[in-house]
């Protein structure tokens, strides 16, 4: 029962996204882009911090 | 109505460019600082390892002291609108001061809160709580340009209110419009991302300094290409962006676009619009409405501004002569406004609705004009008067022209050196390129500048009016003495300057001493900030 909570709960947000997204999208397009854009400059950003971690473990592993 | 003092108008605007380009010397870092360091923060979060704490810790210390200064020189041009600009305020006041007093409550409460939970809240908040705090600040700071460019929006584009002529004011009819008018949109977007061009800059500078003198190496090498990522991504933003903002210009501004260019004459004036060139050097002379040493591309101008093929685009004595009916429309509208002020008589309300799109045309002619009184204007001196005020209706060209093209230059130069930065940075070698690395940190004050001449570009470009096609500068300001301007821009000049002294001062002493937790010994390398700087170390893994 709670996992089906959980399920309905994640539905209705990603339903509240989509709506959120599709009246930006008509209203405020530029607003919406920005959103979605520092999001994926600072997800590259952090993903390109995780990856020199990686490299540099191996890197130590080879050595 | 007599006019104000020309040399009062020249002094206003002299102190309001001053200070407001002093205070985005500080902005721009403080729009992307936050993000970059909430994506630091982010990571140690994440993976839980204390370097990324550090690096959150180090360069929000440096942040913090861009956000104090920055702050302090921003909080004068607030009341700059009432002092210096009091008709402006009085004309538009009902309009623009909202987004002002939401712009003071978003950076006095919210971002200044958060900020103070920011720096001392890591010991009392949970990593994630602190997290969310960090983010907060970030959302702050970007939302307070927000409601500042969207007051800005409105002078470029003015939307969402109209002309009450029983007040004499403009007035709001719509807060939304306001709020999602393309030009504030596009104009966010577009300078938010320039700030996080400025602040991947600076860490990727300061990152290069630490490698190039073999110090702190964990911590710049992480640094080093989380601001690279995070720079390419923006630096290649702005430009596809800017691009926009120009294409919205030619439609909404198309003196300025006209100006940008330095296009005297119609794109299809000597050939096809689609051949037209677009001019990477040229000397414009204003007074002589030409252009000198043009060096041009030929087949850009026109799918560069328009996004078609063979749509022509207006010059400048094109836009002069079609301002001609206008503001002919603008006298008859004041005119009909001064007799309906008088004793509200209806058929003048009328005249004045019919021409009221074109008041602010009426306003320009005021200048010109026998003892400035439109009344006075007859059809015997009519059209001298109107040729006269077409030539007030461009702004500078070669201003615009030249502070345009720097910044474009820039924001080309940015994508590059970002481009190889992260290329190297994710290969692992750096360490081969000094010549890379110096190229970083001497570029730290490049973005700053391609931010201020972004700024002339758009209101220089948007000259003769405060707020375009309502209300020229020349009508906006107040009626100050001329030595009470003197005294209070030489006042702001000092001020300032030494604000910024401050500024470097702080900036270049944190940054030499660096992370105070991390202290890695120099092996060999020399940490004189902007000297030589000579690798030591090829290793830093």
């Amino acid at each position: 029962m709670g996992k089906l909570f959980k399920i309905v709960g994640l539905a209705l947000t990603l339903a509240l996204g989509v709506f959120l997204a599709v009246v930006a999208g008509d209203y405020g397009p530029w607003y919406f882009a920005w959103l979605v854009g520092t999001t994926m400059i600072v997800l590259i950003a952090a993903a390109g911090a995780v990856m020199f971690d990686t490299q540099e473990t191996n890197s130590n592993g080879k050595v | 109505m007599s006019l104000i003092d020309p040399s009062v108008v020249e002094l206003s605007r002299l102190q309001f460019a001053l200070t407001a380009l002093y205070h985005f010397i500080f902005v721009p870092l403080t729009l992307g600082m936050t993000f970059l360091i909430a994506s630091m923060e982010t990571v140690y979060v994440i993976t839980g390892k204390e370097i990324y704490k550090e690096m959150t810790h180090f360069w929000a210390k440096l942040f913090g002291i861009n956000f104090a200064i920055g702050v302090a020189t921003g909080l004068t041009m607030e009341f700059e609108f009432g002092t210096n600009w009091s008709m402006y305020s009085h004309f538009v006041g009902d309009v623009f001061g909202t987004p002002l007093a939401i712009e003071g409550l978003m950076a006095f409460f919210m971002e200044s809160t958060f900020i103070g939970l920011m720096f001392f809240g890591w010991d009392r908040l949970s990593r994630p709580a602190h997290l969310a705090v960090t983010w907060l600040t970030a959302l702050g700071s970007n939302l307070s340009a927000l409601w500042i460019l969207i007051a800005n929006g409105f002078m470029q584009n003015p939307q969402g209110a109209s002309f009450d002529p029983d007040t004499m004011r403009m007035q709001f009819t719509s807060f939304l419009n306001l709020v999602f008018s393309q030009d504030a949109q596009a104009k966010f977007v577009h300078t938010s991302i320039a700030g996080f061009v400025t602040g991947a800059l600076f860490v990727m500078g300061i990152s290069s300094f630490y490698i190039l003198t073999n110090r702190h190496k964990a911590l710049a090498a992480r640094s080093f290409r989380m601001a690279a990522l995070f720079g390419v991504i923006s630096s290649m933003a702005v430009v596809t962006l800017g691009d926009a903002l120009g294409r919205l210009d030619y439609l909404v501004q198309p003196t300025k676009i006209a100006a940008i260019e330095g296009l005297w004459q119609d794109s299809n004036a000597h050939s096809s619009a689609a051949a037209a060139p677009w001019l990477v050097f040229a000397l414009p002379d204003d007074a002589k409405q030409t252009n000198y040493a043009e060096i041009g591309v030929p087949y850009v101008l026109t799918p560069l501004i328009t996004h078609s093929e063979n749509t022509a685009v207006p010059g400048l004595i094109s836009l002069e002569q079609q301002a001609g009916p206008r503001i002919l429309n603008g006298i008859k509208a004041l005119n009909a406004l001064q007799q309906y002020g008088q004793d509200h008589d209806a058929a003048a309300l009328a005249t004045f609705k019919q021409y009221e799109n074109d008041m602010g045309y009426g306003f320009l002619a005021q200048k010109n004009a026998p003892n400035q009184d439109l009344t006075q204007i007859t059809p015997a001196n009519q059209d001298a008067i109107v040729a006269q005020t077409e030539k007030d209706t461009i702004p500078n060209v070669f201003v615009t022209f030249w502070s345009f093209r720097i910044m474009m230059f820039l924001g080309f130069y940015f994508v590059i050196l970002f481009a190889f930065a992260s290329y190297y940075s994710l290969r692992n070698e750096l360490e081969k390129h000094p010549l890379l690395l110096k190229a970083a940190l001497w570029s730290i004050p490049l973005p700053v500048m391609a931010c201020e001449f972004g700024w002339i570009t758009a209101e220089a470009g948007r000259q003769p009016w405060s707020v375009y096609g309502w209300l020229p500068t020349f009508q906006s300001a107040s009626s100050h003495p001329v030595g009470y301007m003197v005294f209070s821009l030489i006042g702001f000049a000092l001020l300032y300057s030494a604000f910024i002294a401050a500024e470097l001062y702080l900036m270049f002493k944190f940054a030499r001493l660096g992370p105070q937790h991390h202290a890695e010994p120099s092996v060999g390398g020399t940490a004189t900030m902007f000297g030589k700087p000579q690798l030591a170390d090829k290793s830093w893994q």
